[in-house]
């Protein structure tokens, strides 16, 4: 598989953000902020009517992404910039783009979309291919 | 973003350890149940889910995030934000192996937005490191946003 710059890549869906992972994160992150966990809460604060995700699962879904689009490869550095929340039963789509090809190393830039909303995270990431793996 | 002579400075907490304690592993299992709770299948080749950079240091560093309010002189109640999260990573993480966290907080800015009013934007970087020593596999820069709405 060869790339280039501007190559888009294969989006990763979630059709609807789990209010029950949370509670699994809650856990994950020794965390129980209860606006990942109580609506109420969430309506108490005036932060929404549902509960909100936990920021590094946005960032596992553009993690995904990524590690789906380039099989083998792994992940050597990412920066991902938090713009809005991520509620409870949304749709998110994380989708990028190829900004550079150096030997096995791409450089990458992405989003995490919600579908009506907009974009909620941004970042940058660069991946080492595994090049063995590519070529099966 | 304007100036910062209409409201006193952040606490000066730049240099404060974050230096965790404890020991952090990765089970299988609970890589497992990550993998599930983000839509995939674990690793097959003995990797955790890249995420756990964030778990692991956030978990096993010196102090709670409410501890980390609390040295930046701010109610954790009062909803800190996360702003952005970077990582460097050196090698993956493995299932099974222990870790140990160092870390420091490099950063706390005072600055005005339109949006949120006074704010103090936290930056602590934290590394992931083998328990039974070595260079840390990965080093991660998170920023935090502190609305001081007792400034505004």
């Amino acid at each position: 598989m060869s790339y280039a710059a501007g190559d888009l890549i294969a989006p990763f869906i979630v059709e609807s953000v789990s209010a029950d992972a949370m509670k699994d994160w809650a856990v994950f992150l020794a965390d129980p902020n209860p606006i990942h966990l109580d609506v109420a809460v969430v309506k108490a604060k005036g932060l929404g009517d549902r509960v909100i995700n936990q920021g590094p699962v946005n960032v596992a879904y553009m993690m995904n992404m990524l590690l789906a689009a380039f099989p083998g490869a792994t992940i050597e550095a990412m920066d991902s910039r938090f713009l809005d929340n991520v509620y409870g039963g949304e749709k998110a789509v994380a989708s990028g783009r190829i900004t550079a090809v150096d030997g096995d190393q791409l450089t990458c830039e992405f989003s995490l979309d919600i579908e009506g909303r907009g974009t909620v995270n941004s970042g940058t990431a660069t991946i080492r291919l595994n090049l063995q793996q590519e070529t099966r | 973003m304007s100036g910062t002579a209409e409201f006193p400075p952040a606490p000066d907490v730049a240099g404060t350890s974050l230096d965790g304690t404890r020991v952090f592993t990765v089970s299988v299992e609970e890589n497992e149940r990550l993998c599930r709770s983000v839509g995939v299948l674990p690793a097959a080749d003995g990797t955790a889910h890249p995420i756990w950079y964030y778990v692991a240091t956030q978990v096993a560093m010196g102090k709670t995030v409410a501890g980390v309010c609390e040295t930046c002189e701010f109610d954790v109640e009062d909803g800190p934000m996360m702003g952005s999260s970077g990582v460097r990573f050196a090698a993956p993480i493995k299932l099974g192996e222990p870790y140990r966290v160092s870390g420091e907080i490099l950063s706390l800015e005072r600055k005005k937005s339109r949006k949120l009013g006074i704010m103090d934007v936290l930056t602590y970087r934290l590394r992931l490191h083998p328990a039974s020593g070595g260079e840390a596999i990965l080093e991660t820069d998170n920023v935090w946003v502190l609305p001081r709405k007792e400034l505004a």
